[in-house]
């Protein structure tokens, strides 16, 4: 179920000289729902997250945040999160907590951290800095929580584990986007989807609406829709449909 | 939750890391004994206070910035590379309260480091120092605590331009490696370059009668000035500015006050 536009791209195009790594995208992001970002490596999706929250600023195009007024107003999991060495989980969730008046022991909680509060940082495993990145992401409660990566690289119950966090973290309400190459997991947990290639924008819709284009799972829709996109951009222009 | 708050939960967490690092309480007792080293060295302790700091000028001229580097060059090219400052741009957290909180803990500690040696090299003249004639024996009636204390208290401002421009250079760095080597460029420019680029002027300009004036201009230059205006004059009859003292006054401000500015700015560009 999606509800109110919370965050809009209007025609936001990112070049890092000649190369062009988002090309004039366009999109809404509603709030009660997961929206994935998925397309190939190099494709965009990172670069166009970054943009959407304010970290990247677009060479052309505009951002603007619709949601409801907030203290922080977006969360984000960057696709590698590392934190300062020499703190415990509860001091960094703390840290993070402090800047937005609230609680670091509810973070934990609601990543399943409570039980390893006391460990150091750098002792924790892959999984759980990530779940550490999403407690963080979680401070001062924002309508909007990117997530860029936040299963690549891990075991497939932490992976299961994280998506279930994510699902959770839609269903209080928030806007959640995510970028992710676990296609089956995205398959379950978006509402929406984005497809992304070359830095265009190829295809927007729901899970099911996609998946009827092809009638496959979601990886074979996802391979249909780049072949058509990479179809329609070879032929001569009088032949595109 | 206010801008001060958030400055503080920055500041209270550089200084917590700061403690839990072994690598700075080593620094601190090196600089102590590089310090004591020299002073001894230079028979100072037993002449008393003034003789103490001309046998570690030269020294805490180069040693000031060099530690004012190791405390600072990671200090924002870290974060950028971990990605934290991408995650705290998601924050209500202004440049100015991340960069002055990280900068005031860096501060405490390069204080604590510089000046706590020095504090103790000061209370060993004061137990110490002995009757025996030196070149300055002649001006023990003007050789005082307090002209020790204005040593330490140039030598601290020093340190924190040294520390500004530590921070400008991390800030711009990008990664560990180019911190690392920016960050032994900028050490060359203050303790060597400085000096080097006003002599070089005596061909093009400068005269002897503006040299103090030049000299004046550099952070190292500036420092030395000032310490040998309001510290050693006592040991220099007939001669009482060095270099102009309020354009070595203003020039380390203005050091400390640019190099702030474009590290903040740097750091939101990061």
């Amino acid at each position: 179920m999606t509800g109110e536009t919370y965050l809009t791209a209007d025609e936001i195009t990112k070049t890092y000289g000649d190369v062009t790594a988002v090309s004039e995208v366009s999109l809404d992001i509603p709030s009660d729902a997961v929206t994935g970002f998925i397309g190939p490596n190099g494709s965009g999706k990172t670069t166009l997250l970054r943009m959407l929250l304010g970290v990247e600023r677009p060479t052309s195009g505009t951002v603007s945040y619709g949601g409801p007024a907030a203290e922080r107003q977006l969360g984000y999991l960057p696709q590698r999160p590392t934190f300062r060495p020499g703190f415990s989980v509860r001091e960094t969730a703390g840290f993070y907590a402090d800047l937005v008046d609230d609680d670091p022991d509810r973070l934990l909680e609601r990543v399943g951290l409570e039980e390893v509060a006391a460990r150091p940082v750098s002792g924790l495993s892959g999984g759980m800095t990530r779940l550490l990145g999403i407690a963080q992401a979680l401070a001062g409660d924002p309508p909007i929580v990117m997530l860029d990566e936040p299963a690549s690289g891990l075991d497939p119950a932490m992976s299961r584990l994280i998506f279930d966090i994510v699902e959770s973290i839609a269903d209080a309400g928030r806007a959640v986007v995510l970028c992710s190459h676990e296609l089956p997991l995205v398959e379950e947990t978006a509402d929406r989807l984005v497809v992304l290639e070359s830095g265009r924008l190829v295809r927007t819709g729901s899970v099911e609406s996609l998946r009827e284009q092809t009638g496959g799972p979601l990886h074979e829709t996802f391979t249909a829709l780049l072949e058509q996109d990479r179809a329609t951009i070879a032929a001569p222009e009088g032949e595109q449909a | 939750m206010t801008e001060s708050n958030r400055f503080w939960t920055v500041f209270v967490r550089e200084v917590q890391s700061a403690v839990r690092t072994r690598t700075y309480i080593a620094l601190g007792v090196v600089t102590g004994i590089v310090l004591f080293g020299l002073a001894y060295a230079g028979g100072g302790p037993a002449g008393g206070y003034v003789p103490t700091v001309v046998d570690t000028l030269v020294a805490v001229e180069v040693l000031v910035p060099t530690l004012a580097f190791a405390v600072g060059y990671r200090a924002i090219a870290d974060p950028a590379v971990r990605g934290e400052l991408d995650i705290l741009d998601t924050y209500p957290l202004s440049t100015w309260s991340y960069v002055g909180g990280v900068y005031a803990g860096r501060a405490l500690l390069l204080l604590t480091i510089v000046v706590v040696p020095l504090l103790a090299l000061g209370i060993n003249v004061a137990t110490t120092a002995g009757p025996e004639t030196t070149v300055f024996a002649s001006h023990r009636g003007v050789d005082s605590p307090f002209l020790f204390i204005r040593f330490i208290a140039l030598t601290g401002l020093y340190a924190l331009s040294s520390l500004t421009i530590a921070f400008l250079l991390s800030a711009l760095a990008g990664s560990r490696g180019r911190a690392l080597v920016l960050a032994l460029a900028g050490l060359l420019v203050i303790t060597v370059g400085g000096d080097l680029a006003v002599f070089a002027g005596l061909d093009s300009g400068v005269t002897t009668s503006t040299l103090g004036g030049a000299l004046a201009m550099t952070p190292a230059g500036a420092y030395r000035g000032l310490v040998f205006n309001q510290v050693l004059y006592v040991a220099v009859p007939g001669r009482s500015a060095f270099v102009p003292t309020w354009v070595a006054a203003l020039s380390l401000l203005f050091w400390w006050g640019l190099t702030f500015v474009g590290a903040m700015l740097a750091t939101d560009a990061a």
